[in-house]
Order: structure tokens, then sequence, then C-alpha cells
């Protein structure tokens, strides 16, 4: 990454210059052209199909953009945190609380590194900061889905990533759960990490969120939260989501650009 | 697996058996028309017979005449002879239903008439039931070989009285080449210490051998063919060799032979090579012929049994 | 079943009258202390459980059950093509059948992850191509042998060649599992983190599968069949209904696994049922005990849950 050269980017963590990401050509988001600042904490709203888990899978390098490029200022892939949709997880696996957390030590220990006394601490650390003390020796097939929410979020404490991308990491959870989980992406934000969260909840989003993104397949609005979150964009994104259509043609804005 | 093999080679031999009587019948009208049931029987047919007869074989070279099947093509090879030749003892079991089934006139010849039949253990004896049954193999004793190039030559002159002589001359030869065999395979088993005339072999056809030439040989336990060993198998053939010191094991129908060079890795007995029993090889294998199969079987068994 | 006249080897016992009646000494020791392919079948096949039932517990984890069956099928042709070219030479089988199935292996492997092909339909393809081929150069080479009976040994004849490849390819699968054994965890439970972590996924997936290749060809040499893959699967699948703890269920699949190849073995010896048969059905009675009786998901502790708990 070049980035670092440029003084533009400075205080950067991302940096998108006119990205389009999507599958099979077919674009889920368009024309991205915007930064997010270093210890940003950005909420990432739209309706469904807007392309905000797309937005994260281009962030971290999973889908490579079909336009554009993605610039992570100074930021490597083992500094970004990415917790995707927890459907991905297979429940059924025989582990429990205890391994499933440790493994947000990865960059550490890497594939043989030993898990010392140190390392033991904080494990239990980051397992008594979401509340799951008493759940380590948990098969996680027996978890609930906010107590595996829960031993989520303390991987993700253990990570100790710069950049850190949730999608929707609070849906389907009760409000304790929800609050208790704020707590810690609060603290990230104390930490000056930058975070970046897909959320449903507006109200939500308006308490607790300096920034925020409006996606609708293209940025609707982008900037301080309570000028984003306006009756009429929100309007406007709920029209822009139209369907995924197999015979569109290749993109005219793209062409002139 | 190995059943669809076999049959396979039964039907391969069978082709190669009927095909060149097939092209005869025509050539050769003048000649003696006759059958004999398999390979061994046939080759002393052969040598009695010579230029006067037209032979056909219905268990070709290489293959088993306890598990044949006839086919359409062997009921009209029958039909069309005027003599056939079968060993007996219960041997072509499926003969006197094919002979039926082929309407044939021709008189059968049993080529072990007048020879003292010997009694044989049926293959796996549980418990106290010793089934005992005939020894059809009749032909492994040479000194039985003579009796059927007798019994051979009497029906070709009563069939054919006019090549009385030639019979009587062809069969003079082959007796001589048969007593000097005898005399080989006398001297052969001489040349072995009398406490090693000893073998464990699958083989049940060497009664007759055994009996005449004073080697023993011993049914193995357990082993048996065509399926998979069961430890119970191999221990017991181990047990065996070891309490009989046995010096030689010739264990052909063990279709592993990592599990043959074990038995004999563990028991230090000789692994013997391949003796032939009931059919001859092709022209180009070890025992084309009668004389060449108990020449090949006896030096076989010397190598494996000196020391 | 032991007659009178075979001398007893332990402690100078006096058979009693007729048959002597079988002290467990005999039932479990003696077979062992009289014979020596019996001590090599217990090594051999004691040795492939440690190799086999943990890679059974990955594939059946990663819900791979079958690809087992199917990469046995992929080694077939391998091991036969080694067989025509060197004859019965367990090095040069193995190395055949070793070679086919990492051929498939990759080939899957990169297929699966280059298209939109799923992984078990890429498999498929390239184990029936590589069978078709296998079973197409044999009949050109025209050979009369039971191809099936060769490339089979059998655990009663293991020669100190096969015992010490299985010990070898037990020791590099137990060298490689330590390597792989984060990346592939973690592939299971949450693959989207591993890929966010790590590059590692696609290279341990594809040594896990060199792996199961690994272990059939052991397997095929141990125990004389096609199932082997059984050996690798049914102790896994009994140890899954014992517990959620993936380090004790690799241990239990290894015990399970050791017992089987113990009791089979006796039963072949005592019974006289054919030695790899017997073994997979120990493992299978092992299997079908534990769905009844496993604490984990067995239909008994399904039935019968007893009272429920506080919390």
């Amino acid at each position: 990454m070049s980035v670092a050269a440029d003084p533009a980017n400075k205080g950067a963590a991302l940096r998108f210059r006119d990205v389009t990401l999507g599958y099979d050509r077919h674009p889920a988001v368009h024309h991205l052209d915007g930064r997010v600042e270093r210890g940003a904490l950005m909420a990432l709203v739209g309706p469904n199909g807007a392309g905000k888990s797309t937005f994260f899978k281009g962030v971290v390098g999973l889908l490579r953009p079909l336009a554009g490029l993605i610039e992570r200022g100074g930021v490597a892939d083992a500094d970004i945190a990415y917790l995707p949709q927890a459907a991905d997880i297979d429940r059924s696996f025989p582990i429990n609380v205890y391994d499933l957390v440790a493994m947000g030590l990865w960059r550490r220990a890497g594939l043989f590194g030993g898990i010392g006394r140190a390392e033991a601490h904080r494990i239990h650390e980051a397992i008594a900061a979401v509340g799951l003390t008493g759940f380590e020796a948990r098969p996680i097939g027996t978890l609930s889905g906010g107590q595996m929410q829960r031993a989520l979020f303390a991987r993700l404490l253990l990570q100790d990533a710069r950049l850190i991308l949730l999608d929707e990491p609070f849906t389907a959870i009760d409000a304790k759960t929800s609050s208790d989980l704020f707590d810690l992406v609060h603290r990230w934000h104390r930490e000056e990490r930058t975070v970046i969260a897909a959320l449903h909840d507006i109200e939500l989003v308006r308490q607790n969120f300096p920034q925020t993104l409006l996606l609708a397949r293209e940025p609707v609005a982008w900037g301080v939260t309570k000028d984003v979150l306006t009756a009429e964009n929100l309007l406007a994104a709920r029209r822009m989501c139209e369907a995924f259509d197999e015979s569109a043609t290749a993109c005219a804005h793209h062409a002139v650009a | 697996m190995l059943h669809r093999r076999r049959a396979l080679f039964v039907l391969g031999a069978m082709v190669l058996a009927v095909a060149p009587v097939a092209a005869q019948e025509k050539s050769s009208p003048a000649k003696l028309n006759v059958v004999a049931s398999f390979s061994i029987l046939g080759d002393l047919v052969a040598n009695v017979g010579g230029d006067r007869i037209a032979l056909k074989v219905l268990v070709g070279p290489n293959s088993d005449a306890h598990v044949f099947a006839p086919s359409p093509a062997d009921a009209k090879t029958l039909a069309a002879a005027k003599l056939v030749f079968v060993n007996g003892l219960g041997f072509e079991g499926w003969m006197t239903r094919l002979v039926k089934a082929s309407g044939s006139k021709a008189p059968l010849v049993v080529a072990t008439k007048g020879i003292a039949p010997r009694k044989m253990e049926a293959e796996e004896h549980h418990g106290h039931d010793h089934a005992e049954e005939t020894d059809p193999h009749a032909w492994q004793s040479v000194a039985n070989a003579k009796v059927y190039v007798a019994n051979i030559r009497d029906s070709f002159i009563a069939a054919d009285p006019a090549g009385k002589e030639i019979y009587e001359k062809n069969a003079a030869a082959y007796l001589a080449k048969l007593d000097a065999m005898e005399q080989e395979v006398r001297d052969a088993v001489a040349r072995i210490a009398p406490e090693r005339r000893r073998i464990i072999t699958t083989h049940d056809a060497f009664g007759y051998f055994g009996a005449a030439y004073g080697v023993e040989f011993i049914a193995p336990q357990g082993v048996s063919t065509e399926s998979e060993a069961s430890a119970k198998d191999v221990a017991r053939i181990v047990r065996q060799i070891k309490k009989l010191k046995v010096p030689a094991v010739f264990l052909e129908n063990v279709t592993d032979p990592r599990l043959v060079k074990r038995i004999a890795d563990e028991t230090g007995a000789k692994i013997g090579g391949t003796l032939y029993s009931d059919a001859l090889t092709a022209p180009d294998g070890a025992a084309p012929t009668y004389l060449d199969m108990m020449r090949h079987n006896i030096r076989t068994l010397s190598a494996a049994l000196m020391s | 079943m032991s007659s009178p006249t075979i001398p007893l080897k332990r402690g100078g016992r006096e058979p009693c009258m007729g048959r002597p009646a079988m002290t467990p000494d005999d039932v479990f020791i003696a077979p062992f202390v009289e014979f020596d392919f019996m001590r090599r079948a217990l090594a051999g096949t004691v040795v492939l459980a440690f190799g086999a039932a943990p890679v059974g517990v990955f594939l059946m984890l990663r819900r791979m059950s079958l690809v087992g069956d199917a990469m046995a099928h992929a080694i077939l042709p391998g091991a036969a093509l080694g067989f025509l070219t060197a004859g019965l030479n367990v090095f040069a089988m193995t190395a055949g059948g070793i070679a086919a199935g990492v051929v498939v292996a990759v080939l899957t492997g990169i297929v699966a992850r280059a298209t939109d092909l799923k992984e078990d339909a890429s498999l498929a393809a390239f184990y029936l191509v590589s069978l078709a081929l296998g079973v197409t150069i044999v009949s050109v080479k025209g050979t009369n042998i039971d191809l099936l009976h060769v490339l089979f040994g059998t655990v009663l004849a293991l020669d100190n060649a096969t015992l010490i490849l299985i010990g070898a390819i037990t020791s590099a699968t137990l060298a490689v599992f330590a390597l792989i054994y984060r990346p592939l965890v973690l592939e299971c439970v949450d693959p989207g983190f591993l890929r966010s972590v790590s590059r590692s996924g696609g290279p341990a997936h594809i040594a896990f599968l060199l792996l199961v290749v690994l272990n059939l060809v052991a397997g095929f040499h141990a125990l004389g069949t096609l199932l082997a893959v059984g050996l690798m699967m049914l102790p896994a699948i009994a140890a899954r209904f014992w517990t959620r703890d993936i380090t004790l269920m690799i241990v239990l699949a290894v015990a399970s696994a050791i017992v089987s190849g113990v009791i089979g073995l006796l039963v072949s010896f005592h019974a006289s049922v054919p030695s790899g048969p017997a073994i997979i059905l120990v493992a299978g009675a092992l299997c079908v005990a534990s769905g009844l009786f496993g604490t984990v998901g067995g239909v008994v502790w399904r039935a019968f849950p007893g009272r429920h708990l506080e919390a």
C-alpha cells in the first residue's frame, strides 16, 4: 500500500476510489467514493440487499472490486477484525467457548504458537468482559444466540485489531445483550480503533454512531449521522434498492467515468 | 469376481477346444471321431489313437473339470462321436446328463476300469462327520495311467478293428515312455530323505501319487479356496506345519502370495511351486502333456523337499 | 478351540480332561503370544488407528464422510498402475495409489476454489474419471491377475516393509495434523473468520485430503479391503455420540479404532471370520451401540433424557 506516502490520506483508515463491488459483473455496490477516518465509529445503514455485506467483503479483501480501488492506509490484513453474520458458524462443531474465543489470538499464536499463562489470562479476561464467565467449557452448540454473539465479541476483543467490521452484530439479540456488547463498541472507540457496523435499528445508530454511510446499492449519503439519516434520504434509499437485474447492461455511469 | 473370470476362461477354453475339431470334421471323414472328457485323458487318448482319430476334448487345458458347465455345442460334439472316453470314479458328474441330452449312441469308455479306487476325505471335516468320497484322480499314479492306456487301446480296437496294429504299436510305444517316467519318479523320491517326504498342499488330487510313491500329502487345515482367510485359518495351518515339521507347503489356492510368504516365514517351511493335478496347461505352459505334467510335478516336489 | 496337543504357552497349566476350559488368557492373550502374524496384525491395526481415526473425525465434522469412499476409488487405478509397472511391490503400488489420490485431491480442491462448482461435485467428477482411466489402463495392459486381490494386502500377512510403511504414514499423519490442526478446526467452525485472519485454509484443506489418501493406502495394506474406509469413519462416528469436545472425540475415536482392531482380530481368530471384515464389523457394532446408548444424541438418552437440570 503506497497510500502512506500520499498526504491526502493521512488519518484515513479506509479510502474508496470509485469502488464498484459485485458478483458475476452484477454490481451490488456502485461507485463508492470517500474515506473513513482513523478512529471513526461509523454505522452502515441500508435496506436489505443494499450491499452492506458486500461492502464488508470488499474491505476485508474477500471480494475484489469490479472497478476502482480500496486503499487501507497502513492497516494490514491482520489488523482487521471482521465479524460476519453469525449464520456462517457451524454451531454443531464440537468446540467449547474457551477454544472459540482463543481463536482470536490467531495473529499472535499462528499455526502452532503455544497459549501460555499470559494468553490464557487474556482469554479469561475477554470472556469475563462479555459476561460469559463460567461458560468456558460449554460446547458452542449449547449457547443461545445472544451468548454466541457475546463469545464472538470476546474473540474480537482478543483480536486486538485496528479496524473492526461488524456485520449486523445486534440482530435477533435482546436489549440487555445489545447494550452489554455496545459497551465494548464504545470501549473500542475510546481506544481509537476504527469501527464500522452494519445496523438496522436507526434509533440505535442516531444515539451511538457519530458517522453513518447510508447505502442502497450506491451511496445515498455519507457523513455526520444526523445529516445522513434524514427522512428524504431514507426514502430515497428504499426506492433505490431495485431488484438484481439479470439482463442489466453495462453501467453507463461507469462507461462515462 | 473370480467366478466370473473362471466362467470366461471356461468359455474361452470351450471355444478353443471345439474350433479345431469343427474344422477337422469335414476335412477328414475317414478318421474315427472320439471325444475325451478332459485334457489329461485327451492326451492319453491322442497318444494311442495317433493319426487314425479325430479327437475333441470337452474340458480343455487349464480348466477345471469339477465345475465344468456343458454347452449345447458340447452336446453336438458328443452326438457326432463314435467313442466317448471318460475318467469315471465320479470325476465327470455332468457327463451322464450330457450324453443323454446329446442322444449320442457312442459307447462310453471308462478309462479307470480295473483300477482299485481310493477313498478320500471330503474337504472340511466338522466334528465327527468324516464323509468319504471316491478319489477320481487315479492318473496321478503312472501305473494307473498304464491301465488307462490299455483300456483306451482295447476300446479303439473294438471300435475300429482295421487299425488294430497301429493302436497296439502306439500303445506299446507310449507304455514304454510311461515305464521310464515311473522309474524317474521313483528315483527322484528315493533321493529325498524319508522323513522329509511330506508336504502340505491345498490340492486334494495327490492321493494316488502319495500311495504309489510314498510321499505324504497333507491337506492344510482351514485355508480354503476363494475366500478371505481368517486369523483362525492361518493359525491352524501354522500350528499344523510346526507340529508335523513339514518341510514344504504348496498353497496355490491361497490367492494372496503375501499370506503364503508370511506362513512360510513364521514356520520355516519352504514355499513350493505350482503342481498340476486336474488339467494340462496350454502348449506353451509347464505341463502341456501328461508326461510333462508328471515330470514337472516330481521335479517341483524334489526341489522343495531336498534340504 | 485349542486342542490338547497344542502346548499351553503360559504358566504350564495342564488342560483338564478333553477340551480345556478357555481362560481369559487363552481368549485374549494366547493368540498374540503364540503367533507372530497375530502380533504383527495387532501392531498394524493399532498404528493405523492412530492415523486413520483422527482423519475420520475431521472428515465427519467437515461433513465429508463419504469423501473417504470416493477417494478409495480414486486411489485404486494408481495402485493398479503401480502394480502393472513394478509388480507386487508395496512401495510401487503405494506410490501409484498416493499419486492418483493426490492428483484427484488437488484438482478437486483447485476446481472447487477457482470455480463455482461445489467440492463434492468436483470430487465426484475427478474420482469417476480416475476410476475410468484406471479400468482402461488395466484392460489395455491386459492382465490376468485378479487386481483386487493384489492391490489389497491382508492384516494377517503384514511383512516388515508393510509395517514400516504403515508406521511412516501414521507418523507423517500426526506430524501434518500438528501443523494444520488449527486452520482445520477453524475452517470447520467459522470459515469466514479463518479467511479473514489467514490464508492457510486452502493449503490446510489440501494437506488434509492428502492425509485421507495416505491413510486409505495404509488401510488397504492393513485391512486388505475397500473396507479400510470403515476403520476411518466408524470409530469417528461412534465417538461423536459420547462427547462435544473435539480433543476427547479424537481420543475416543482412536481408542474405538484400537478396540475394534483387537476385538476384530480375536473374533477372526476364534470364530474363523475373515479378519478385515471382522475388524470393521466390530467397529460397526461399537458405532451402533454408541448410537443407542451414547450420551450425546444417542437414541436412549433422547428418549429418556432424565430430569432436566437447573440451568
